[in-house]
């Protein structure tokens, strides 16, 4: 579907939603579930945990589309850092985060090949991400990737990479400054 | 890249906004976070910011669907999810179908005046049920030329379409169609099927990917069921 299109679509839908309409959700969920399942699955792993938190997920979207602010966020990123953040809270209260085998920093760029699906949507975006993650440091961008996809603390970073604390919040902070910079260029 | 690490500095807001959308954080700093987005529109400003810088990664995850049961759960809890149990004649589509279903009647009644006269062979009727529910009605003419369904307490999944088999006694599903869930539909009946449109054949319909099933035979759960008998 046409990119442009699909993001009117959702907006649409979601300023309906915060009118109250149900219907607006279920248009919602159509456009949206498969992409926030993938996010879903892809932090917590376990299939039917990933089902309760892309439901509360779509409950916390009909409860919050009315303050939803559209001036801060595009639709698409407001409903990945919902489901990534639920995601997250539900890993954090497992307790330890059972993704601990040790980061690699070198074969990781291979597997960034974005899929058909991501060459169509936002795929300037992506790509200059993309350009600008590929000049972080390779642990820079595997700490990162450690922390986006795998929900990640900061200790269990430093676990996985097997260096002090201190050192992975430096890494952090220093990749998220370059990352910045470069995706002003 | 340029090499920006001494010229560029993020401010401690700044770097407190990255580390919560990143999700580094943990315990009362993750929770203070959070909280502290819900009430300092500014912080909220710079947490969007980086939302947005790292929402475009996740493009690289195959999409998944999900189970239609995650979607059912959901439309239970919104307003109006008493209709999610009603009653036949309580039920939305039903009576929007209703205009149907009494033109139906009356097709019926002049069926039975010409099975009273002429014919051995009455019209069918199946009342497809799953769950405690019927989901929908299905009618076959006297010539068995054609079904027709009426959507009752059926509800839409969200990613796969009903489509409507007959079933043989002992026998293989013979595909009708894919039903529209909103609306009474009428399907005709291939001459090859109207001899298994018989009384005590079976009708059913099974969740398929949009377009219907891609095999011919049904692929995803059936989801009800019912018997033609006479009408």
């Amino acid at each position: 579907m046409d990119l442009d299109n699909n993001r009117k679509l959702i907006a649409a839908a979601l300023a309906a939603v915060g009118s109250g309409d149900p219907n607006a959700l279920q248009t919602v969920y159509r456009l949206t579930a498969t992409k926030l399942f993938a996010v879903c699955l892809r932090i917590l792993e376990e299939r039917s945990e990933a089902e309760d938190v892309l439901q509360e997920v779509y409950m916390t979207v009909w409860s919050k589309a009315a303050v939803f602010d559209t001036t801060l966020s595009s639709p698409m990123t407001w409903l990945i850092a919902i489901t990534r953040n639920r995601a997250i809270d539900h890993l954090r209260a497992r307790g330890q985060n059972r993704r601990m085998d040790p980061l690699e920093t070198a074969a990781e760029l291979a597997d960034d090949k974005p899929t058909a699906d991501a060459a169509l949507q936002g795929a300037q975006e992506r790509a200059k991400l993309q350009r600008c993650l590929d000049g972080l440091a390779g642990r820079e961008r595997a700490a990162l990737r450690g922390a986006f996809f795998d929900g990640n603390t900061y200790e269990e970073l430093a676990e996985r990479m097997k260096v002090p604390l201190g050192t992975m919040k430096s890494w952090i902070r220093r990749a998220m400054i370059k990352l910045k910079a470069c995706l002003e260029q | 890249m340029t090499d920006v690490d001494n010229h560029e500095e993020l401010s401690p807001n700044e770097l407190l906004a990255a580390e919560y959308a990143l999700g580094v954080l943990a315990g009362t700093e993750r929770t203070a976070a959070a909280q502290r987005v819900a009430r300092d529109r500014a912080f909220a400003a710079l947490v969007a910011a980086w939302e947005e810088r790292l929402a475009p990664w996740t493009a690289e995850l195959p999409e998944v669907a999900p189970p239609p049961q995650v979607w059912e759960r959901i439309a239970a809890q919104l307003p109006g999810a008493q209709r999610q149990r009603p009653r036949f004649w309580q039920s939305l589509v039903f009576w929007r179908g209703f205009g149907i279903v009494s033109a139906l009647a009356a097709a019926c009644l002049a069926a039975l005046l010409y099975l009273s006269m002429a014919s051995q062979q009455a019209a069918l009727v199946a009342s497809i049920e799953g769950d405690g529910q019927r989901i929908f009605v299905a009618v076959i003419d006297v010539k068995r030329t054609a079904i027709t369904v009426v959507p009752a307490a059926y509800r839409p999944d969200p990613t796969r379409v009903p489509e409507l088999w007959l079933v043989p006694p002992g026998g293989k599903p013979l595909p009708l169609g894919v039903l529209p869930s909103d609306r009474p539909t009428q399907i005709a009946l291939p001459t090859t099927f109207a001899d298994q449109a018989r009384r005590d054949a079976g009708l059913a319909v099974s969740l398929e990917p949009p377009g219907g099933s891609p095999t011919g035979q049904p692929t995803g759960p059936v989801i009800g069921s019912g018997k033609l008998t006479n009408m």
